[in-house]
């Protein structure tokens, strides 16, 4: 069960990663600002992966041990958890060099949210057996 | 006639001179200058200075400076907390647009300068000393400005901080 649930989680960072990437440049061809300091190729990656792994790891221990409820809890979670992380990048104070920084939210908010709709995109494929 | 022709260029070329060496005590403002305020948070900067800066070391009592700054161009880092600096409850950027520092007396101190003069912000006009050097074409210098004595959201005392650490470093070119 675990393999199935890592590779879930796995091809989730890469598709949150493309979003992300495909963003990225639609933003920056849109408002031409540059905010590749903070959010760059390596940021997007290592964001992605870091969230996609730990919900990976979350929602196998809430499976595991709570079974069909642990998926309805773990589906909560997720989404409460990616809806308040957008004060995360409206509350950060970048530094000084980068232009515009009132136009960052803008950018960096939807991003929060595509680990999470890249997750529960992918689910269907990845059904967990008992 | 042609006796004076050499008197007066000599005594033209002096005037002139004596002008040029007048007229350089002014100093322009290079674009490369930093105005950072620190009130732990928020912290951050100013931009459009614009004045006149008339100093010789040799000549403190003819040297004045009267610049400005333009308060919407400040800076956190944050854009929420740039609207909030620029709204009304703080800086009220549209009602007082400009922070102007004008000097009334230069003098000489242990480790530099201090202008001594009036800092003009929210509407509210206060004296202030401000210590600085000047190195290489470059003035710098530091202040501390308490928001409470300018009026700047006096109702939240404890919100963002009251006193902030002003530095100054203004490269300048002739």
């Amino acid at each position: 069960m675990f393999k199935t649930t890592f590779v879930h989680g796995l091809i989730a960072a890469v598709l949150a990663s493309v979003a992300a990437f495909i963003y990225n440049h639609i933003y920056f061809f849109a408002t031409e600002v540059d905010f590749s300091k903070i959010i760059n190729t390596g940021s997007i990656i290592g964001f992605s992966v870091l969230i996609c792994i730990t919900a990976t790891f979350i929602y196998y221990a809430l499976v595991k041990w709570l079974r069909k409820k642990g998926e309805i809890i773990f589906g909560f979670l997720f989404s409460v958890v990616s809806f308040a992380s957008v004060m995360i990048p409206i509350s950060v104070s970048l530094p000084l060099d980068i232009k515009n920084p009132e136009l960052f939210p803008g950018l960096a908010v939807p991003m929060i949210f595509f680990p999470a709709i890249a997750w529960f995109t992918l689910k269907p494929l990845f059904p967990v057996k008992d | 006639m042609k006796k004076l022709i050499y008197p007066f260029a000599a005594f033209a070329l002096l005037a002139v001179s004596a002008f040029t060496a007048i007229k350089s005590q002014d100093w322009k403002i290079s674009d490369n200058y930093s105005i950072k305020f620190d009130g732990g948070d928020p912290s951050g900067e100013f931009k459009g200075l614009k004045g006149t800066i008339s100093f010789d070391p040799a000549n403190l009592a003819a040297s004045k400076f009267d610049a400005s700054i333009d308060v919407a161009s400040i800076n956190t880092g944050n854009g929420m907390k740039n609207t909030h600096a620029k709204s009304d409850k703080w800086f009220d950027a549209e009602k007082y647009p400009l922070i102007k520092f004008t000097s009334s007396s230069i003098t000489k101190t242990a480790g530099g300068y201090a202008a001594n003069g009036t800092l003009d912000m929210h509407g509210v006009q206060k004296p202030v000393t401000i210590p600085f050097t000047f190195d290489n074409s470059e003035f710098k210098g530091s202040f501390e400005v308490n928001r409470m004595d300018f009026n700047i959201n006096t109702a939240e005392p404890n919100h963002g901080g009251t006193k902030f650490k002003v530095d100054i470093d203004v490269p300048v070119t002739k």
